[in-house]
């Protein structure tokens, strides 16, 4: 296993779309394992390929280790294939982003397809923080961060924090 | 990440056709990344992998326009023209292996294209007015043809004629 450095905003391959993975990439196990192991030591419940410099297509979550029942996900080319009509507000941290809370409105919950390492097919819905998660992290392989969607309120707040990071 | 040199008209590369990609290895992803980066920085809308010399049949595209909307990278392998529309529409094409000519070439206006994705998936997508065109041109690049090709040959001669200057011109530096 190896810790991975943790890209920092505003690195620019945090803005980046990312392209797609292939399963039969055996060289995506070492990754995924990796990944999970930085995000574990970091620590946080999600990590994205860009947040390591990949600009690839995945992300590992596991939204139950801090409160004891580790659930480690490792989703390949994931979509949102149907998401709620209503919004929640939650307080997003991002381990790209230090010391930045983002209140961030989402759908309450999504329906998420993705792959796994073997290439087979998952699709769930996906409530509470998990939902919250999976929308964070897949927003990363499109580009987008938490801090493209907080409340005018929560802008403000970080505002000076964003700054000194060298926002622009 | 590696920006690759473009190769310039006339050069034999951009003249054959390429072979196809047997199965989506990690080289692949590799070379797709370079190969997007490299057109992003041109920059272009589309490129083939023989414009970098790498004679395989696949090219990327992103034909987004403007900072407002979100870009979408494509990488298609293999790609097969499954359908296209009896109406043409013409644009005016330039290519990146062909800098600063540009020419009005018609083509069907809309097309369906099937590929093999860095997914290992197939995928098939129609595609109309911007994207059509630059998908054909991309396609035509996998065949050893180049927009020009499509011109008169007096016009073609001539724009040949002023890149092989530009190339002696380039060596010399």
């Amino acid at each position: 296993m190896t810790l991975l450095a943790i890209v920092q905003f505003p690195d620019p391959i945090l803005r980046r779309p990312c392209l797609a993975v292939s399963p039969a990439d055996a060289s995506l196990r070492q990754l995924a394992a990796d990944m999970l192991e930085t995000m574990y030591a970091a620590p946080g419940r999600g990590l994205a390929a860009p947040q390591i410099g990949v600009a690839r297509r995945l992300f590992v979550m596991d939204c139950g280790w801090k409160t004891g029942t580790p659930t480690p996900r490792v989703c390949l080319n994931p979509e949102i294939l149907d998401a709620a009509p209503g919004l929640a507000i939650n307080t997003e941290g991002c381990l790209s982003i230090p010391g930045v809370s983002a209140q961030v409105a989402r759908p309450e919950w999504v329906v998420l397809r993705w792959q796994d390492l073997d290439g087979a097919v998952h699709q769930r819905r996906l409530e509470g923080f998990e939902s919250v998660c999976a929308q964070h992290e897949l927003d990363h392989l499109n580009g987008r961060l938490c801090i493209d969607l907080m409340t005018e309120d929560a802008r403000g707040a970080a505002s000076a924090t964003l700054a000194a990071m060298g926002a622009r | 990440m590696t920006l690759r040199p473009i190769l310039l008209h006339p050069d034999p590369r951009l003249k054959k056709a390429c072979a196809p990609v047997s199965e989506v290895t990690p080289d692949l992803g590799a070379l797709a990344e370079d190969m997007l980066a490299t057109m992003y920085d041109a920059p272009g809308i589309g490129l083939a992998a023989p414009q970098i010399g790498v004679m395989a049949r696949l090219f990327v595209m992103d034909c987004v326009k403007g900072d407002d909307t979100a870009a979408r990278p494509m990488v298609l392998m293999n790609p097969e023209i499954t359908w296209t529309s009896d109406e043409s529409s013409t644009y005016e094409e330039g290519c990146l292996s062909i800098p600063e000519h540009y020419a009005d070439v018609t083509r069907p206006s809309a097309v369906r294209m099937k590929w093999l994705g860095l997914d290992g998936q197939t995928h098939e997508e129609e595609f109309s007015g911007l994207w059509a065109t630059c998908a054909q041109h991309e396609f035509d690049h996998l065949n050893g043809k180049l927009f020009i090709d499509y011109l008169g040959p007096i016009k073609r001669q001539l724009i040949t004629r002023k890149m092989e200057k530009l190339k002696r011109e380039l060596a010399r530096g």
